[in-house]
């Protein structure tokens, strides 16, 4: 064969190109960073830092006291925020409402977490949780005041919040579920309130059979 | 070789770190900018490849093709977004960036450029005013953050800067077809 280099530089190439598509995607699973977070994160569960949150009602407390061996539903928001967060909050409320009432409280617990904590005082989250129904007990709303921590906690669970300069953040937006043992279990996409609500639910029943 | 020597100071000064951090603080700079310039570094700088191994050249990348590939591949690689953000955050893809661009894209580039056929190289061209229509639709498109380094008013820009190259690109084939080329020869 007279150019079988050439021949063979095309395979290279091909086979180069399929190497690189395939590492760099993660197996084609992931074609943003965002989604390479979830994947990433779910392959890790990292455990929740034990954070201390300070929550409408001016309580402090750390996460673990919290939980307490149970599951946590988990958002994370600032209050200032007029395009997603309100509706992943709204969102949030639909799938509080869909879970079963014998299971809130014991079983499972909500938390939406302000990474603004210079604006969002307790005032200002125990307004903020009136417009979703949030009773301030099992879906309460906090915020962590230690920089340092709230750093940890977002870095942990790959949150990535960029300031814009007026006042606003943007933000990657999911719900957070974690596991009784204060592990990550699952991110859901916060558009799908039904996909995500099974899940819980599913997980829930898993637990504590039936 | 003066202009093998051109690329390569063309090559430090992207590389330097502040300019680099400056170029890819904003996202259409970063993808419209950075990287193509990386790549015409890399075509300059192939004059002193082809100068040095012509036979390699001439071997491997005989009839153009695998050149052609090697490009194609490396610059579409270049823009998944997550490539993008990951080039910020991940210093192994950063590096990688500042080699595969040049090296991997810019150098076949120029030596698989003359060996093509009108073919080849219409094919190039379609190529990339597809991928720059593309991502116009996806960047302006979708509502959520695809890149996490970067804003969404970012992202919006880079989705009309790449329409507008998309558009600049279609016009001048629609001339190049409809014009009798050979009387500007």
């Amino acid at each position: 064969m007279k150019n079988w280099r050439n021949t063979l530089a095309i395979i290279l190439v091909i086979i180069f190109g399929s190497a690189l598509f395939y590492v760099g995607t993660d197996g084609f699973r992931a074609f943003t960073a965002e989604s390479a977070r979830t994947y990433e994160l779910l392959k890790d569960k990292p455990v929740f830092p034990d954070v201390t949150l300070q929550d409408s009602q001016e309580r402090t407390y750390s996460f673990d006291e919290f939980a307490e061996g149970k599951f946590v539903f988990l958002t994370f928001m600032y209050t200032s925020c007029t395009t997603v967060c309100p509706q992943l909050e709204m969102n949030m409320a639909d799938v509080y409402e869909a879970i079963p009432k014998k299971y809130i409280g014991k079983d499972i617990l909500f938390l939406s977490i302000s990474f603004d904590p210079e604006r969002d005082n307790p005032e200002t989250l125990a307004k903020y949780q009136t417009y979703f129904g949030s009773d301030g007990e099992t879906w309460r709303m906090a915020r962590i005041n230690d920089k340092k921590e709230l750093d940890s906690l977002l870095k942990r669970l790959g949150v990535i919040v960029i300031p814009d300069g007026n006042g606003n953040f943007t933000h990657n937006t999911a719900f957070y579920l974690i596991g009784k043992q204060g592990h990550l279990m699952e991110i859901l996409d916060y558009t799908k309130i039904e996909d995500a609500a099974d899940t819980v639910i599913a997980m829930l029943g898993n637990e504590t059979g039936g | 070789m003066k202009q093998a020597m051109y690329g390569l100071l063309l090559y430090i000064f992207l590389i330097l770190p502040p300019v680099a951090n400056l170029l890819e603080s904003i996202m259409i700079v970063h993808m419209h900018t950075q990287m193509p310039l990386l790549v015409f570094s890399g075509f300059l700088m192939a004059q002193f490849f082809q100068l040095r191994f012509p036979r390699f050249f001439a071997k491997w990348n005989q009839n153009g093709v695998p050149g052609l590939l090697l490009f194609l591949i490396v610059w579409s690689y270049w823009m998944i977004p997550r490539a993008m953000d990951e080039a910020i955050t991940i210093q192994v893809v950063e590096i990688f960036k500042f080699i595969s661009l040049p090296f991997l894209a810019g150098v076949p580039l120029r030596d698989s450029w003359k060996k093509l056929s009108t073919f080849g190289k219409g094919f190039i061209y379609v190529f990339i005013m597809l991928i720059f229509s593309l991502m116009a639709v996806l960047y302006i498109g979708t509502d959520e953050q695809i890149c996490n380094n970067y804003l969404e008013v970012d992202q919006k820009t880079l989705g009309w800067g790449s329409l507008a190259m998309a558009a600049c690109m279609i016009i001048y084939g629609i001339q190049f077809i409809f014009t009798d080329q050979s009387t500007y020869e």
